[in-house]
């Protein structure tokens, strides 16, 4: 038997995340071009897979079989693979667990994974609409759980209200974000940003949340190569980042279905995370880096918690005490994670891998000194669903 | 609407007037559309059920047409509780979806020790703002929502519909 490949992230890029004057497909051009900017040697014959990942691309944008419209729009001709693919927020980080089976395997030898969203509609009411469907849409959406906020401002009370966490506390996560995603060029915040009591003092938008604990919805595409480390070795002179392990867990669609004791326990992220970390052969300890979901401030709280970075309840002080800034235990959404960059659904996975890419190439805006090992982690939906991915500069041995 | 809006001049004048079910709110409820529509003949009669699998006893919700534990088709409708208890609960004031009125009372609710249900959001209705607190005991309830247009056989016919939510107990 041939020994088994090794799957490596070469590099990648991402268009302007905001409110975009922009088609979907025109985003995912862009994010094209700047993924072949980042990586020189990404030649188009190259490409023998495309994934591209989206949700709302059926709805909005009248693209409901996806792949063909972005091989066309880019020039390509895949030979192995070429698919869109929605687990909706993971939706791009999921991609890139695919094409690490299919490099590994030898079906596919260079893919481009794709993720993009086209969330702004020619009136507003359209986006939050369209959420309905993107949850279980015959149960809990009908009772109007559409947009995230309502659900996760109770999973922040419940925190609030078993561990003690406060609003303050919370508010660190937003403000270590801000300073680090001011400086990316393409967030949809950049070049702002925000102080403790800026974040106590905004608008409350869904209580205990004022509007610097939720993300925005984001237009926005992004794309990174993932390759067999022979052809990573042709196309780039940048040290190697593997993707070591991959865990992802669902267990519900709907609320009846939570796996928790109660909200503020996410017992099926411990799992995606284990899972990965097994994979990986490393635990929470040897990361130096982590992007994780940070859709609203209480997620990257519980987050940090469930990944096992800090003890359960303890999420709260550990954020306050500055461990996810860059000289921190474990520095966290260097990029400004989805609060400061945005949140075109499909895209956040790539737009996160790429930052663990550039942290461990040595080449990142806020740099982690000598980060080996990095971390990037999505939640779907309702939190419905956990995707881990980890990504270190040696292979899994 | 601004008569704007109202003319041909702008949108997509075939569909004017046009039920378009891909943007309905609410399930397709008749037995056309789906085979858990006893549940929703089940509202109609006020009371809220689920499916329970007679092979392995599983109550699963919402109602099904396979057991999820064992994947048997042997299945029996069963009453869930009307009465539950508010864990946490949210209200929002904007940005709730068209169709919803603000404020948007949404709650966690939990069904207690040994229910065959333990946790569940659902929206709240008759119920002014601030008036649930944690802890509060709430009740079923149900309510008829907009019928759509269905083609059957080359007849159209009229399906009506109703949903459910939970209100305050007084």
């Amino acid at each position: 038997m041939a020994q088994k490949k090794n799957a490596v992230i070469v590099g990648g890029g991402t268009s302007k995340f905001g409110v975009r004057q922009a088609h979907l497909l025109d985003m995912v051009q862009e994010a094209a071009v700047a993924c072949q900017k980042d990586v020189p040697g990404l030649k188009h014959k190259d490409v023998d897979g495309l994934i591209i990942a989206t949700t709302m691309a059926g709805r909005h944008s009248s693209a409901l079989n996806t792949a063909p419209l972005v091989v066309h729009r880019l020039g390509l001709s895949p030979t192995s693979i070429c698919i869109r693919l929605d687990t909706l927020c993971a939706g791009s980080n999921s991609a890139i667990i695919v094409a690490k089976g299919l490099i590994e395997s030898g079906i596919a030898e260079v893919v481009l994974v794709t993720g993009g969203e086209k969330v702004y509609m020619p009136q507003r009411w359209e986006t939050n609409y369209t959420q309905l469907a993107v949850n279980d849409h015959d149960w809990d959406s009908a009772m109007g759980l559409g947009v995230p906020p309502p659900f996760f401002a109770m999973i922040a009370r419940m925190h609030m209200k078993r561990y003690g966490t406060t609003k303050e506390q919370m508010a660190h996560v937003s403000v270590t974000n801000y300073n680090y995603g001011t400086d990316s060029p393409n967030a949809h915040f950049g070049g702002r940003t925000l102080t403790i009591k800026e974040a106590l003092e905004a608008r409350i938008i869904a209580d205990p949340f004022g509007l610097y604990d939720c993300c925005p919805l984001s237009d926005g595409a992004s794309a990174v190569v993932i390759a067999s480390e022979e052809r990573a070795k042709e196309m780039s002179d940048r040290p190697l980042v593997y993707v070591r392990g991959t865990g992802q867990h669902a267990t519900h669609s709907m609320s009846a279905g939570w796996p928790g004791e109660t909200l503020a326990e996410w017992p099926h992220l411990k799992k995606a995370g284990e899972v990965a970390f097994k994979n990986a052969q490393l635990t929470p300890k040897d990361i130096d880096v982590a992007q994780t979901h940070d859709c609203f401030s209480i997620s990257e709280v519980i987050e940090l918690e469930e990944l096992g970075f800090c003890q359960k309840g303890e999420g709260g002080p550990f954020v306050a005490s500055g461990a996810t800034k860059i000289d921190g235990a474990i520095p966290t959404n260097t990029d400004g994670g989805l609060l400061v960059y945005g949140h075109p659904f499909g895209a956040s996975g790539a737009r996160q891998s790429l930052e663990i890419c550039k942290q461990l190439q040595g080449r990142a805006i806020h740099q982690v000194k000598d980060a080996r090992f990095g971390l990037a982690h999505n939640l779907s939906g309702t939190c419905a669903q956990h995707t881990v991915v980890i990504y270190g500069r040696e292979p899994v041995e | 609407m601004s008569e704007l809006q109202k003319s041909e001049i702008i949108g997509t004048p075939a569909l004017k007037d046009v039920y378009i079910g891909e943007m309905d709110m609410w399930p397709f409820e008749s037995p056309e559309f789906n085979r858990i529509y006893p549940f929703y003949d089940n509202l109609r009669a006020g009371k809220f059920t689920t499916t329970k699998c007679k092979q392995c006893g599983h109550i699963a919700f919402p109602p099904q047409v396979i057991c999820p534990k064992c994947w048997s088709e042997d299945l029996e409708w069963v009453e869930l509780p009307q009465r539950a208890k508010v864990v946490v609960l949210t209200e929002t004031q904007a940005g709730a979806p068209i169709g919803f009125p603000s404020p948007l009372i949404i709650a966690w609710l939990t069904f207690g020790e040994g229910a065959p249900l333990r946790h569940l959001l659902v929206r709240i209705i008759n119920c002014k703002e601030g008036e649930l607190k944690e802890g509060d005991e709430v009740k079923f309830v149900t309510f008829n929502v907009p019928a759509h247009p269905a083609e059957v056989k080359k007849e159209t016919k009229v399906c009506d519909r109703v949903y459910y939510a939970f209100e305050p107990v007084k």
